[in-house]
């Protein structure tokens, strides 16, 4: 018995010692996963993705009954909207041709805001609300790396955090620290004002607002709209963010800080879109696509 | 055959608990309550009370596999599941030797195990920088929600599983007692 005693201790010994090595091993800066973690993500990921389908279409058929009482209501709201956009549309198509012609004539082809996109599903949510996560079912082979911009119709949701061959990992902006700062421009309502701009430097779990920070100017108000400006390296311009929910004195009362809500349900994904920025990045030197004026 | 019953049913907990912020009510996750599925864990700690035998540890082994999967697919750091999955069913082991098996036994050791787990993985990635919510914000928001939340499965899979793992268990490892 006192020899099962020692062993036993010796086997715990051991567990710490290769818990410790492994939290090592796994919290320093990696860029790849290695070989056996890809293989891992991989052939999970193809069973949630079996599983995620038929799951998703059950929990759908009651959250589309929670939406049909609703229907009144928005579709005349909606009505109202379309006359609206009939005009923006309008608008939008002469700005863009100016935008166009004005680039030809300064030989400039290639903006910030031009990007390539990877449609993929989200197949599981990690269970562990620690880390803010999904997984979605394209990898490397579609071309996924990790850094670039995850973005659904509404807006921006995170990031891809890791790849595998077939699956990636997207950390959502739920999860964003300091580590992971986007740069932004904050637009005002009237939208005849210049942009001011900012960092997003975080995520606040209480008020569950993204915190913005550094901004130089008194005017911001809450209900602007904020959007990415794509001088951070690494999003292109111009993805939806979210809007200024509440402003406040910043730490030292000489910049001023805002909470921003997310323009997407970050807890309802289910079709994404990865955004493959094409404009040259400053220092990594990710592979520009040939094309880079569509 | 029935010799990979148990880790199939496990692999498809661990694939269930990816879906799970899906099934799970969505107010209790958008608001201040939060609820971690445990359930790969729970179904080992059925395993250690009715399959195991006193001198087996089949569901300390499962624990550490599915816990080292746990790790790779849904967080960023590994290790962590994989330990405390480990070490708790060791110690359920160890208590499940002093205590006979019934309803209220399980619940009282899964009520167990899974407060020692939750608790283990906040104090470790509190300690990384990861978690970093007072200890009172995290017992009122999550250790208490997934604690009842995992009891309640264990009240599910307990009369689906109780007999097929007792059954189980004669079958495979007393057979291989007498051979």
């Amino acid at each position: 018995m006192p020899f099962f005693r020692r062993k036993r201790l010796f086997v715990i010994l051991i567990g710490i010692i290769v818990l410790v090595a492994f939290i090592g091993f796994s919290s320093r800066d990696r860029q790849e996963l290695s070989t056996a973690e890809q293989f891992l993500n991989d052939s999970v990921g193809w069973l949630q993705s079996v599983v995620y389908k038929p799951v998703k279409y059950t929990t759908d058929i009651f959250a589309n009954i929670e939406d049909i009482k609703n229907t009144y209501e928005e579709n005349r709201l909606l009505k109202d909207r379309l006359e609206q956009y009939k005009n923006l549309l309008v608008d939008v198509q002469k700005l863009k041709e100016d935008n166009q012609e004005l680039r030809s004539v300064l030989n400039k082809t290639e903006a910030l805001t031009d990007y390539q996109s990877i449609q993929a599903s989200v197949i599981a949510q990690s269970p562990e609300r620690w880390f803010e996560q999904v997984t979605i079912n394209k990898g490397m082979q579609d071309g996924v790396q990790p850094n670039m911009a995850v973005i659904t119709g509404e807006g921006m949701i995170g990031k891809v955090n890791s790849t595998s061959k077939f699956t990636s990992t997207v950390q959502l902006l739920s999860g964003f620290d300091r580590l992971n700062r986007i740069s932004v421009t904050v637009y005002g309502q009237e939208g005849d004002e210049k942009g001011q701009p900012g960092l997003i430097s975080g995520f606040d779990k209480e008020k569950e607002t993204l915190i913005l920070e550094g901004i130089q100017d008194t005017s911001i108000e809450v209900g602007d709209s904020v959007v990415s400006s794509g001088l951070g390296g690494i999003f292109p311009e111009n993805l939806v963010i979210g809007t200024v929910e509440e402003v406040s004195p910043g730490q030292y009362g000489l910049t001023q800080t805002a909470y921003v809500t997310s323009a997407a349900d970050l807890y309802d994904v289910d079709h994404v879109i990865v955004v493959k920025r094409l404009s040259e990045q400053p220092e990594e030197d990710l592979e520009v696509d040939e094309e880079g004026e569509q | 055959m029935k010799r990979f019953f148990l880790p199939l049913l496990l692999l498809l907990f661990l694939v269930l608990e990816g879906v799970a912020p899906e099934i799970l009510p969505r107010d209790l996750i958008n608001g201040k309550l939060y609820i971690i599925p445990h359930w790969v864990l729970v179904f080992s700690i059925m395993i250690t009370i009715f399959y195991d035998l006193d001198h087996t540890f089949y569901a300390v082994l499962y624990g550490v596999i599915f816990g080292f999967i746990i790790d790779v697919v849904y967080t960023d750091v590994l290790g962590v599941y994989m330990f405390f999955y480990g070490v708790v069913n060791y110690f359920i082991h160890g208590l499940k030797l002093v205590l006979h098996s019934n309803l209220f036994i399980a619940l009282l050791l899964v009520a167990l195990g899974v407060t020692l787990a939750d608790v283990g993985l906040y104090v470790t990635y509190n300690f990384i920088g990861i978690a970093d919510v007072t200890w009172q914000d995290y017992a009122m928001s999550r250790l208490i929600p997934t604690v009842v939340a995992n009891l309640l499965f264990l009240i599910v899979i307990y009369p689906l599983f109780k007999g097929k793992l007792e059954q189980w268990s004669e079958l495979q490892l007393n057979k291989k007692k007498i051979v």
